[in-house]
């Protein structure tokens, strides 16, 4: 029985779908990440659970009764914005005791709530303070414990970490997601970066254009991806165009390549090949194993990535990229003739239409 | 580093290169400033030190010009706020873009439309054989006239509104842009109505603006004479038009008076300004974060 | 700053219309703001306008007898030196002080900004008697040369701010040390390319000052009065004498407050086509 239910929804605007035919279902209790490019309707689609925007149709059920009706300052969900949207006239105390007040809760639980969120967030030092007073992160970290001091049934956070620095990025997703779990609170995260979501979430959907292209756990998100859209937006992936060709051979351009069963697809049919870089491995001699892709290239780029190198291979006029790591690979320089192999079930096929 | 260190401080050489101005700022208002200063406090015949002139300022001639002149301001600085705002308010929220800047630079050009033709132009209408004298006569039945008259402090009123209201306008834009939406959004999802949001947030972060724009205003009006000049003359007496008699020689008056006048009335205004600097800092600092 | 919504739709739909409240405040506005303007424009058209509501003919005799008026021409003139001199010391006085300010010598920058701002605290009469008493003695006394200085204290304002954010926005600082760095001395610097690029600036304020200087009344009367006449002097007197001769005055004054706006914004939104097609080439 999921919590949070949303049943086709469909918006758009001046003729234009920024929402179409949406369907998810929010189990209690987890995070679920919306991302996809901006003008995917992802932001759209939360602003419609908050109640800031209308649906054209479709329903929006949360803990079984619908909320469609319902105005936004009744629904009872907590919204944390990219801009971090404290109020400036107001101290940090103020800011969290706000929601607090509204529903006219006593004095004195509203100081003991104001200190626990505080102490949740670990600012209990800037209680007196004004926001203006604050650094980025830590008005994020303010807004996370005003929209939370309310225990609100539902957190909606807007791309939350979008105007933060990368290092303060990283530390406040792994703060957002110890508060949620340590709350167990159901929430909903928009972003467009997809190693914040892989890597708080326990759900993504991935969305392009107004649709939902796919959902699923990060790792099936990242292992199987189910459209040519979701493998290229996340991670990278090398793109083979070819027709099939018997049981398990795609003919390309300029390699043949083997791959898994190509039940489904019809004999000649136009299908992409996808292959991650990090499955590509390199050697300098010609590899003997039997069933693997083997094709000879040059290197034409090596750009260092800490943990891995990227090179950029030139397998017969295509781009071709490996993520080799220092420790099991010999030395390479550019210009250097050398060997791709992938076994066959690292390459994922889909048809090359959409 | 060092570079940077000298740049904020600045060779003696680098300040020569501010001097041509310093010099001409000091010349043609500073030092004559101070002079006024000086003038205020010393007794013409003796050159001595003197509150005299301050005291004299007790005369009910002088008095009244505070009264009149602080009266005046003060109505049309808040009739001006308050209006102005609401003004404001709704061109900020007009839907068509092309229409708000065109308010906008209407706005612009008629804040410094003050002066002998502003007065003139109210003459036109409001005078006693005025546009809307002569129409409230004949379709109302209502002669304006004699409980109003544009040559007196009621018509002033009308007239500094005029410019007022634009200058109003154009201040307190800014303020409504920096009400962000997702503050709104933010109160509401906490469970605030309208009412509250601007209860609690909306109207307090205006407030800075709303003094700013007050007190700008009140220094607008404090310091207008060509308007005043050309509609009242010696029927109203207000500060400006009573130094600018004693510039004249209009009136026989001690000219060491005028300067105790000139000084009084340049505490006010600096004190309107000071007030006006304040608010506009705390803006500034607002929408910062 | 916060990058851009990831919703790009938040166009608001172009059909939506203002709402009752806002068509009465805006209109309540245009009505106060115009009619004054557009009654002196028909007055000063019109052969009787004192007993019915239209007025009962209309002539261009009284713009006749204001071109006729002596003093006229001489009054023209004297505006028109008065405001370009005016304009003039302006730019020589204050730009390059702006820029040396924003180049050289940032720690002048605060002192720059209260200098800039006492004009509005110092009311014009004031600092009418403050010239007047220090400068009591020849060829000063009461002279042209000690109007312009006056009504370039009182217009200040109005060309810093212009100039002040078109170098702001260019970063002078920057574009200096680069174009000393390619070898430039501070004369190619400054004529090659900082005056070309807050060249929208300058012009802005220039025009700024030439229409608060036309339209200049208190400085001008107290100041020098009689012996240098200019047009909002005559215009006042007019009102004495000739009420629909004063219209015809007003109109022009208006209309020259018209063509400069117009000019501004025009200058304005060029300023914004060099500064867009700078980014695209650069």
């Amino acid at each position: 029985m999921s919590y949070l239910e949303l049943k086709n929804i469909n918006k758009s605007y001046a003729g234009v779908a920024a929402v179409h035919d949406f369907n998810l279902d929010i189990e209690k209790g987890s995070l679920v990440s919306f991302l996809g490019p901006s003008g995917c309707g992802k932001t759209t689609t939360l602003r419609m659970i908050a109640g800031f925007e209308q649906l054209d149709s479709g329903t929006i059920r949360l803990d079984g009764s619908d909320i469609v009706p319902v105005p936004p300052n009744r629904r009872d969900i907590g919204m944390v914005f990219q801009a971090y949207a404290l109020f400036p006239n107001l101290t940090v105390r103020e800011n969290i005791a706000f929601g607090l007040q509204m529903k006219k809760t006593p004095k004195k639980e509203t100081e003991k709530r104001v200190n626990e969120v505080l102490d949740m967030v670990r600012l209990q030092d800037t209680a007196k303070r004004f926001p203006h007073q604050l650094s980025g992160g830590q008005q994020q970290r303010i807004a996370l414990a005003r929209a939370l001091a309310v225990q609100p049934r539902v957190l909606l956070l807007d791309e939350p970490l979008s105007a933060l620095d990368a290092e303060v990025r990283v530390v406040l997703r792994g703060e957002i997601r110890r508060i949620q779990s340590e709350l167990a609170i159901t929430t909903v995260y928009v972003t467009h970066d997809q190693e914040e979501a892989l890597s708080i979430s326990d759900k993504v959907v991935v969305m392009n254009k107004g649709l939902i292209e796919q959902i699923g756990t990060p790792e099936e998100i990242y292992r199987a991806p189910m459209s040519r859209f979701v493998a290229t937006f996340i991670g990278t992936a090398n793109q083979f165009l070819g027709k099939t060709s018997g049981k398990n051979k795609v003919l390309c351009n300029n390699v043949e390549l083997l791959t898994g069963d190509l039940n489904g697809f019809e004999e000649g049919q136009a299908v992409v090949v996808l292959v991650r870089p990090e499955n590509v491995q390199v050697q300098s001699d010609k590899p003997q194993q039997k069933n693997w892709n083997i094709v000879p290239g040059g290197i034409e780029t090596i750009t260092f990535h800490g943990a891995v190198t990227r090179l950029g291979v030139n397998v017969n006029g295509q781009r071709v990229v490996a993520d080799i790591t220092v420790a099991n690979t010999q030395p390479v320089s550019l210009n250097q003739k050398i060997w791709l192999m992938f076994p066959p079930d690292a390459c994922q096929v889909m048809a090359a239409e959409e | 580093m060092k570079s940077s260190l000298q740049r904020k401080t600045g060779h003696t050489v680098d300040w020569l290169g501010f001097a041509p101005f310093l010099l001409f700022c000091l010349a043609f208002e500073i030092v004559p400033i101070i002079f006024l200063l000086r003038g205020s406090f010393i007794e013409k015949t003796t050159h001595q030190f003197t509150i005299q002139h301050y005291l004299d300022l007790q005369r009910p001639l002088y008095i009244n010009s505070f009264i009149n002149s602080i009266k005046l301001s003060g109505l049309t600085a808040i009739i001006g706020m308050i209006i102005g705002t609401f003004i404001g308010y709704a061109i900020y929220h007009w839907p068509s873009e092309r229409v708000r800047e065109a308010l906008i630079t209407l706005s612009d050009v008629t804040t410094n439309f003050a002066g002998a033709p502003l007065a003139f132009a109210f003459v036109v209408i409001l005078g006693m054989n005025g546009v809307i004298t002569q129409f409230m006569l004949q379709y109302f039945n209502y002669d304006l006239y004699p409980k109003f008259s544009i040559y007196s402090f009621s018509g002033l009123i009308l007239a500094y509104v005029y410019f007022q209201l634009p200058l109003m306008v154009l201040l307190i834009l800014p303020a409504f842009a920096g009400i962000k939406k997702e503050w709104q959004e933010s109160a509401q999802s906490l469970g605030a109505d309208t009412l509250q949001f601007w209860w609690r947030i909306g109207i307090p972060v205006l407030i800075p603006s709303l003094i700013a724009g007050l007190t700008l205003l009140f220094a607008n009006a404090f310091g207008a004479y060509a308007t005043a000049y050309t509609l009242v003359q010696a029927k109203l007496s207000l500060v400006t038009l009573q130094i600018g008699y004693m510039i004249a020689g209009e009136v026989r008056q001690d000219q060491a008076v005028g300067m105790a006048m000139a000084i009084g009335s340049l505490f006010i205004m600096g004190l309107s300004i000071g007030i006006y600097q304040a608010a506009t800092l705390r803006t500034r600092r607002w929408s910062k974060s | 700053m916060a990058k851009s919504r990831s919703t790009p739709f938040h166009v608001p739909n172009k059909k939506i219309r203002p709402a009752g409240w806002q068509v009465f405040l805006v209109g309540f506005f245009l009505f106060y703001m115009l009619v004054p303007i557009i009654s002196t424009y028909v007055f000063s058209v019109a052969t009787r306008w004192d007993r019915t509501i239209l007025p009962e003919g209309y002539t261009l005799e009284f713009y006749q007898r204001a071109f006729d008026a002596s003093y006229f021409t001489i009054t023209l003139r004297n505006s028109l030196i008065l405001s370009l001199a005016t304009v003039l010391v302006s730019l020589l006085v204050i730009v390059p002080t702006v820029y040396w300010v924003h180049t050289r010598l940032a720690g002048a920058k605060p002192l720059l900004d209260i200098l800039m701002i006492l004009p509005f605290g110092i009311p014009t009469v004031v600092l009418a008697l403050a010239l007047v008493q220090v400068y009591n003695f020849s060829p000063l006394a009461r002279s042209p040369f000690l109007l312009i200085g006056a009504v370039v204290i009182y217009s200040m304002p109005f060309m810093y701010r212009p100039v002040a954010n078109a170098i702001q926005a260019i970063d002078a600082h920057v574009m200096t040390e680069a174009g000393q760095s390619l070898g430039a001395n501070v004369f190619q610097v400054l004529s090659k390319i900082i005056i070309p690029n807050i060249l929208p600036g300058i012009l802005s304020g220039s025009l700024l000052v030439f229409a608060t200087v036309f339209a200049e009344y208190t400085l001008t009367s107290l100041i020098v009065g009689a012996r240098f006449k200019t047009f909002p002097l005559l215009l006042v007197e007019f009102t004495r004498i000739n009420g629909n001769v004063a219209s015809a005055f007003s109109v022009i004054s208006f209309t020259i407050a018209w063509l400069v706006s117009i000019l501004i914004l025009w200058v304005g939104s060029k300023g914004q086509v060099a500064k867009t097609k700078a980014i695209r080439t650069g």
